[in-house]
């Protein structure tokens, strides 16, 4: 997978027919492999452009900074990333007529060791669901490839309630509450966060487990239903915490109880906390 | 610093029997916002209140729990001890230490003691972070909607029209009258309908406080109780209201013809028509599907004729918008159609009407001059088989309820059948009488008596044609025995049903209705006139079948209710409604998905910070708000609160004990 | 943090030697204005006893339910929490408990996925009608929380009782 070329074009393009101030992709780091974010508005920068598979971050989370809000932004994303701008133009964060989104149908990424990262392997969505041009061969069957159950949760699930408590207190104990993870997520857009504000400080002591644990339970339950798992967050974290579990947790029991599709996926769609059916379980409720 | 009265009720035994109230007291007394405890025999006394009123001026607290019998039994009592006091109603709590403590661990005294104590403390938790909160006062337009110009929507128009509000009456056909006026005589008086009816109508239209819109249909209602703002769709009638003089030269000379809804199809109408003689408003109008001038631009007779030249084939819809405060729904309903039941034979033998069809035979103006006919040989019928409940409490066929009128109306039908043909007999075959109303039952015995109606109690299995009669075979439950009756003409006495384009109007209008599509009243018994949408009422078949008396009732109850919500310039409204802290909404607009009243709304604020750029919040309107806090609890930004029971209210109750 | 989940272990399995002589467990019960909180009015109404344990927060809707006030009781004073609301159908507020449905549902995985016993978080529909079944619920809440023991989780730097 390498658009490089194309990317560079596309850019190159938009900027001369003054359709875009802002191109956001991705650039060598400049000292190993790996690329970082880069937003051009120079069009003599465009050479700097590249797009292989190891173009992992969801550029979609610099659609919430002050340099692209407001302004004409070209954007390259991927099938998760395309999701999550879905979800930003349906909750009114960007708009559409402002971007011009370079889709690419995605043969996954790779994580440092070079392996193929495994929100990759079981992606469901590999193309882009928003685009005014793609890029690559559309992958067959995207959008209604079969649902994969994350292994990491499965097995934790099976595990006893004792051990998984313990893997988890080890988990929130870990957590500097940097809120890099938040910061990297494109849908934690909120003006100011409600870990931040005085209702929630009030009752939270800081850097510590139950207030890390309360952080982090919170913030995974606003993405529930919105998460894309695009793993920018863990991308980030610091202290290199699984927050994907959460995530997929939350996932896995919204899709298999209320027949919803992923996140984003649907134009228009604002995701399972926001509509309901009469056909929702109700077992477990007394 | 907060400083917080606790007030502790022994409630005679009630309380004091199960729990340690002094006990209770020195344990309130350690919580150091609390500035002042005390308990007492019954706290929702005169002297109570008294000594809640006394403590508030001397200690100067700022915020009081009352520890008594469960708040949905007094707050109220005790909120307006706090006014009399001069202080802000809302800043009382009420710990339920009765229906939640000493009534339920009557057993165990320590316990009771020991909960008490600490709803005590959740509640003096949940005070500290009250706020003073004032009722919401919201302007109100004395303009009333009535949808349906039936019996229902005339008494109701007419009534608060007589209260001098003005009201907007919108028909969906050309004239008012509805179903009544398609009946003959009515039960259990006999009463001629048209007598009763149409000087009801014309009332209607001499009213100087009814602006009666006939021809119309709802198209948008936007707003909440006391100021909505309703579009109406008035359909082309092609006939000019105001010059047309209503002489009849057009109908006359029109050359199509077409089924006369009026009288069931039974006989034709014109292309350019009235419904019925009696009319109101007595203006003919143009069918547009049916004329030939609309659908082929041939003919252009009804304009040649036409001496006030009020005939305008270029009419188009008219959309009317008004500034409404309150609607009364009363579209009615439908005669169901009984085509399931084949072993009937309906649709196959021309002998078998329905009932309303039967009504249109013996009225007076009738197509057949009030004379039963045989459709197939236009024949009198002698012997007449009525069949009742078809449709009615039928699972399997039709619908589960019982339409309610149809015993009565079938019990006059056979009492016009006799009169109109004297040497008849009528065979009834029913499932039960119900004749449950005010001269009903008598009504039924004296038609069994001065008829001589046959009655067989059974269900009819089958309707055969034997020669130009028609056999109905059925069961005489009460004999156990299978009986045929030769009949010259079936009734079948069909159910009534919604009318079906309920569901749609329920949506544009924001109300519920049942499986059958019968709009849903607030409450069955006791709020069976409200909607749950405030200031929406519903009178007569649109909510249930009802016979004329209940319907004329209902409209009148309307009509009170509309009056009433009238009364006052502004309606008083609990301040327990959500806000939204625009410097935290992101605008994502998950709360206006969630609203179940539509309450929220966006709205465009300035950026900020020197940027000339507008952008989107949620606005909530405080009118229309109910305060179920269902936007408060999917805010992921914690933009919105809801009074009364705000983040730090609930967060403070759990943290305390 | 292994002292911790050997008490949960034990909790689980032998509530009795982990749980101070004479504890009671807390039992943080949301309910609903409209149906549950008169529900259990009524319970109280026709006297039927239940156990003490349980502590009532009225909110007016189980929609108004943040999972937040969920995961702060368990957290800070509550060994269980229960929320009740009008049964499905019957919502004061015509939708409110379908959403809310849904939120309880995925909180409850969740902290059940983080370590929390599942009985520790409870939910009931009770209508104003149902005082019995309120009775019944509390009773079935206390006693499947009574052998789970207390809850130790994330309660290291708890509030100072007051």
């Amino acid at each position: 997978m390498n658009y490089t070329k194309q990317i560079q074009d596309i850019a190159a393009k938009l900027f001369a027919e003054g359709k875009i101030d802002v191109f956001v992709g991705y650039r060598m780091n400049g000292f190993d492999e790996n690329q970082v974010p880069v937003l051009i508005t120079d069009p003599q920068d465009v050479s700097k452009l590249v797009f292989t598979d190891k173009s992992v971050f969801n550029l979609v989370n610099y659609l919430k900074t002050d340099h692209t809000r407001r302004k004409r932004v070209g954007i390259v994303v991927k099938g998760c990333d395309s999701r999550s701008l879905n979800l930003m133009l349906t909750e009114s964060q960007v708009k559409r007529e402002n971007l011009y989104v370079v889709g690419i149908c995605c043969e996954g990424v790779v994580d440092d060791a070079g392996e193929k990262m495994q929100n990759c392997t079981d992606c469901m969505v590999p193309d882009a669901v928003v685009s005014d041009e793609m890029l690559g061969t559309a992958v067959s069957g995207s959008g209604t490839l079969t649902y994969k159950k994350n292994a990491d949760i499965v097995a934790l699930a099976e595990k006893p309630l004792t051990e998984r408590a313990a893997y988890f207190e080890e988990v929130f104990e870990n957590c500097i509450r940097c809120n890099a993870c938040r910061h990297s997520c494109p849908l934690c857009y909120c003006a100011k966060c409600c870990i931040d504000q005085e209702t929630a400080t009030l009752y939270n002591g800081a850097n510590t487990t139950s207030a890390a644990f309360h952080a982090l339970m919170t913030w995974s339950l606003h993405l529930a239903g919105r998460c894309v798992d695009c793993r920018n967050c863990e991308k980030a974290c610091p202290s290199h915490l699984p927050l994907h579990l959460l995530h997929k947790q939350n996932e896995s029991v919204i899709y298999e109880n209320f027949q919803e599709h992923l996140a984003g996926v649907i134009p228009e769609d604002r995701g399972a906390f926001y509509k309901y059916s009469l056909k929702d379980p109700d077992d477990f409720i007394m | 610093m907060a400083r917080v009265g606790v007030f502790v009720c022994f409630c005679g035994a009630n309380i004091a029997d199960y729990v340690d109230v002094p006990q209770v007291v020195e344990e309130v007394k350690r919580i150091k916002e609390v500035k002042f405890a005390t308990e007492y025999k019954y706290m929702c006394s005169d002297p109570g209140q008294g000594m809640i009123r006394d403590a508030i001026i001397q200690y100067k607290l700022t915020s009081i729990v009352v520890a008594a019998c469960s708040p949905r039994m007094h707050e109220k009592t005790f909120r307006k001890a706090l006014s009399d006091a001069g202080m802000n109603p809302y800043l009382l709590e009420v710990a339920n230490i009765r229906e939640h403590s000493s009534w339920v661990h009557q057993k165990d005294k320590k316990a009771a003691t020991n909960k008490a104590m600490d709803l005590c403390r959740m509640a003096v938790a949940k005070s500290i972070a009250n706020e003073q909160l004032h009722e919401i006062s919201v302007p109100v337009t004395k303009r009333a909607l009535v949808i349906g110009g039936g019996i229902a929507g005339i008494q109701a128009a007419l009534d608060i029209a007589d209260a001098r509000i003005p009201v907007v009456l919108v028909e969906k056909s050309p004239s008012i009258g509805g179903k009544m006026a398609q009946l003959d005589e009515t039960f259990p008086t006999l009463d001629c309908a048209q007598c009763i009816l149409t000087p009801k109508m014309v009332d209607v239209a001499s009213h100087p406080y009814i602006e009666l819109i006939p021809y119309a249909e709802v198209l948008e209602l936007q707003g909440f109780v006391g100021n909505y703002k309703v579009k109406i769709k008035k359909k082309a009638s092609y006939v000019n209201f105001k010059t047309c003089t209503g002489c009849g030269a057009c109908w006359q000379k029109c050359p199509v013809k077409v089924p006369n809804e009026y009288n069931m199809g039974i006989d034709k109408r014109k292309a350019i028509y009235t419904p019925f003689p009696q009319a109101v408003p007595n203006k003919p109008v143009i069918d547009a599907e049916n004329c030939t001038m609309l659908t082929k631009g041939k003919c252009g007779i009804c304009k040649k004729v036409c001496l006030p030249g009020a005939i305008d084939y270029e009419m188009q819809d008219e959309i009317i918008e008004r500034e409404i405060g309150a609607v009364v729904v009363a579209t009615g309903y439908d005669m169901w159609d009984p085509t399931p039941y084949e072993e009937y034979g309906v649709g196959r033998f021309k002998d078998i009407i329905t009932s309303l069809e039967f009504e249109r035979m013996v009225s007076a103006n009738g197509p057949t001059n009030g004379v039963p006919q045989r459709p197939s040989d236009g024949k009198v019928p002698k012997n007449v088989v009525f069949i009742k409940c078809v449709g009615s409490r039928d699972e399997a066929k039709g619908i589960e309820y019982c339409s309610k009128i149809c015993c009565m109306y079938t019990t006059k039908h056979t009492i016009l059948l006799h009169h109109k043909v004297h040497d008849s007999h009528a065979y009834v075959f029913y499932m039960d009488i119900r004749a449950a109303g005010k001269g009903y039952e008598e009504f039924v015995k004296k038609a069994q008596v001065d008829t001589g109606t046959t009655y067989l109690r059974g269900r009819v299995s089958k309707i055969y044609k034997k020669g130009d009669k028609l056999m109905v075979r059925g069961e005489d439950a009460q004999i156990g025995q299978v009986v045929e009756v030769e009949a010259d003409l079936v009734v079948l006495a069909t159910a009534v049903s919604a009318p079906k384009d309920n569901p749609e109007l329920a949506r544009l209008l924001g109300i519920s209705y049942d499986k059958y599509g019968y709009l849903s009243e607030a409450h069955p018994k006791l709020r069976p006139v409200e909607t749950a949408k405030a200031g929406i009422f519903l009178a007569g078949c649109t909510q249930a079948p009802k016979d004329i008396p209940e319907t004329v009732s209902q409209a009148s109850a309307c009509a009170a209710k509309v009056c009433g919500l009238f009364s006052g310039d502004t309606m008083k409204k609990d301040p327990m409604v959500s806000t939204i802290n625009n410097e935290y909404c992101s605008g994502c607009q998950n709360c206006v998905k969630v609203c179940p009243y539509g309450a929220i709304i966006t709205d465009e604020v300035p950026v900020g910070h020197g940027i000339k750029d507008l952008r989107t919040v949620a606005k909530i309107n405080e009118g229309v708000c109910q305060g179920c806090g269902s936007c408060v609890a999917i805010c992921r930004s914690m933009a919105i609160t809801l009074a009364g029971f705000t983040d730090p209210q609930i967060i403070n109750e759990i943290v305390s004990i | 943090m292994e002292a911790e989940v050997k008490d949960q272990l034990v909790s689980i399995e032998k509530p009795e030697l982990i749980a101070p002589p004479n504890w009671e467990p807390v039992i943080m019960g949301i309910l609903c204005n409209w149906c549950s909180y008169a529900g259990s009015d009524l319970t109280g109404t026709s006297r039927i006893q239940y156990p003490p344990n349980i502590r009532i927060i009225r909110v007016p809707c189980s929609s108004r339910v943040d999972p937040w006030f969920l995961i702060k009781s368990l957290q800070t004073t509550a060994d269980g929490v229960l929320v009740s609301g009008c049964h499905p159908g019957d919502c004061h507020y015509i939708s409110g408990n379908y959403f809310a449905r849904r939120r309880f549902l995925v909180t409850k995985k969740l902290l059940n996925f983080v370590g929390f016993h599942e009985n520790r978080i409870q939910f009931s529909w009770v209508s104003a009608a149902e005082g019995p079944k309120f009775a019944k619920v509390v009773n079935k809440v206390t006693e499947d929380i009574k052998k789970l023991g207390p809850l130790h989780l994330y309660k290291k730097e708890n509030f100072e009782k007051k």
